[in-house]
């Protein structure tokens, strides 16, 4: 390097702005922390606005590389390649024992909206959310398990799918609903009021008094893409996310959203929802979950 | 060695451009400037009459048969109401107000049909029906509805509260309803309206500055303009409206 002996006019004025840019960028850090304080109780939503880190995944650049690959191995055939859920599969089509036509959507991960959670309603999914998914897979959809996958690479589809949509980066994660099972459910008592529940709730609207899935608002419903869907019909075998308790439990509490269905988190007390899961479990012969 | 430091210089520019660009920010507005203006359609549009197609007998009863949407409420003066006339991006300025939304299940429609939320308030919703209703609030991002609730509503003055969490432009519906719709601005700072009877509105204490101004009708659309706003004036934007 040539130093000069003495330093130019313009190499000072450079010093000296850059000096003035400091300075700014010292005072404009230290008014926004003066000038948010009294708005900010803790509770305050304008904060929430701040893009933050959340949540593990999603910063490792090997393992985005690798959940880039395996999603284009595994998904792009359904998910596309930008994550929008138009793959070359594009809409399946399925019948139901009871005649039923079913359109299955593959999920546009670009939204952010997810159904199988274990937060309430409006809430991105925790991590371990999408790996169950991918994991389990989702049933009657073709979306098939990914139990052959290693856990690594499992963690690294979490994190690839989380690329498609901004809220990851944009929101916090919200919390975890525990299912915990009260020992009651499924006795006779608990069936009795989940079927008084299951009225009260309005749940034949769409649902049908059987449970059949052809109550009378059963055509009426579109989802958030405005594909139409139809409500599950009990009578047919298996949730999406799996029939266990805890599945039946977190749905009437999470709702499923992007879908009609919505949370009853507000609207039935916990015990009561577990009393719907005794009367919907029976409604779907699948007592034996219970044992 | 110039390169290097101007290299430098640039970043600190840059990193203090990131500064400024935070999350909205309050500050005490005084002298601020203005924006008036009136939103008119360009002709009358028929205001389209919602049909109340439900197969439950109740519901008709509650409902009726038919309802007029109140999308196109053009005064004489073709002043257009519920128009939402919002600036998305404000870097500072007044403190938002500490004022919830509620909004009513009535008889088979939400009302308000257009309002602003406020980022830090929350949504108050209400069943005022013996129906079930559920509401399902969803923002709309690049033309795609994302849901931000959906509240199951199964019986008569039950009530749900939820803070507003995510911003922007959110429609609302009831999906055991079709026909049911609101439009909700989620707003994170407090530059935000609706228009009146006569197609009037006003944002107050704005700091001088240019903005962009968007103006939403459910049934028109939507458009985005510049504005200036110079310190204890008020600035004039209309906007004629066409139907597409």
């Amino acid at each position: 390097m040539i130093v000069n002996k003495k330093p130019s006019l313009q190499c000072i004025s450079y010093i000296l702005i850059m000096v003035f840019s400091l300075l700014i960028f010292s005072i404009a850090a230290a008014e926004e922390g003066a000038l948010k304080a009294p708005q900010d109780d803790g509770k305050n939503a304008v904060s929430v606005d701040v893009k933050k880190d959340v949540q593990d995944a999603g910063n490792n650049e090997a393992q985005l590389t690798l959940g880039k690959k395996l999603f284009g191995e595994r998904c792009v055939v359904c998910h596309g390649a930008s994550g929008n859920g138009k793959g070359p599969a594009g809409v399946i089509k399925v019948m139901e024992k009871s005649g039923r036509v079913l359109e299955i959507h593959p999920r546009d991960l670009t939204s952010g909206t997810f159904k199988f959670r274990t937060v309430s309603t409006g809430c991105l999914p925790l991590d371990e959310d999408l790996l169950r998914t991918i994991t389990d897979g989702i049933l009657k959809s073709f979306m098939p398990d990914a139990k052959v996958l290693k856990l690594d690479e499992r963690k690294a589809l979490v994190a690839y799918v989380k690329t498609f949509s901004p809220r990851f980066t944009a929101e916090e994660p919200c919390k975890q609903i525990a299912a915990k099972m009260p020992k009651w459910v499924g006795s006779k008592d608990s069936i009795v009021k989940g079927e008084a529940l299951y009225k009260k709730m309005k749940c034949p609207d769409c649902h049908g008094n059987d449970g059949s899935g052809n109550g009378p608002k059963s055509n009426d419903i579109v989802d958030d893409w405005g594909n139409k869907i139809l409500p599950f019909n009990f009578r047919t075998g298996n949730l999406k996310r799996g029939s266990t308790p805890d599945n039946v439990y977190l749905t009437f509490t999470t709702g499923l959203d992007g879908s009609g269905m919505p949370s009853y988190e507000d609207s039935l007390k916990d015990e009561e929802r577990w009393n719907l899961v005794s009367f919907t479990l029976k409604l779907m012969n699948k007592a034996e979950y219970l044992k | 060695m110039k390169k290097v430091l101007l290299l430098f210089v640039l970043l600190t520019f840059v990193l203090s451009g990131i500064a400024f660009a935070g999350p909205y920010e309050v500050v005490d507005v005084k002298g601020g400037g203005s924006i008036t203006g009136v939103v008119k359609a360009a002709a009358k549009v028929a205001d389209p009459v919602v049909k109340i197609e439900t197969t439950k007998p109740e519901e008709h009863q509650l409902c009726g048969m038919t309802a007029p949407s109140g999308m196109y409420e053009i005064s004489a003066g073709m002043g257009v109401k519920n128009v939402l006339v919002y600036i998305e991006e404000v870097p500072k300025g007044k403190a938002l107000p500490k004022m919830d939304y509620k909004l009513t299940n009535l008889k088979c429609q939400f009302t308000p049909l257009v309002g602003i939320a406020y980022s830090g308030s929350n949504f108050v919703v209400t069943n005022s029906d013996p129906v079930f209703h559920n509401t399902s609030i969803g923002l709309m991002v690049g033309g795609k509805r994302s849901t931000v609730y959906n509240l199951a509503l199964p019986g008569k003055d039950q009530v749900i509260t939820k803070p507003v969490r995510r911003t922007g432009l959110n429609s609302v519906k009831c999906d055991a309803h079709p026909w049911m719709r609101a439009w909700i601005y989620a707003a994170k700072n407090p530059y935000a309206t609706i228009t009146d009877a006569d197609g009037k509105y006003e944002i107050k204490d704005l700091l001088p500055g240019t903005y962009k101004v968007t103006f939403f009708h459910e049934g028109f659309g939507d458009v985005t303009k510049d504005v200036t706003v110079a310190a204890g004036k008020p600035a004039t934007l209309d906007h004629t409206f066409s139907k597409k």
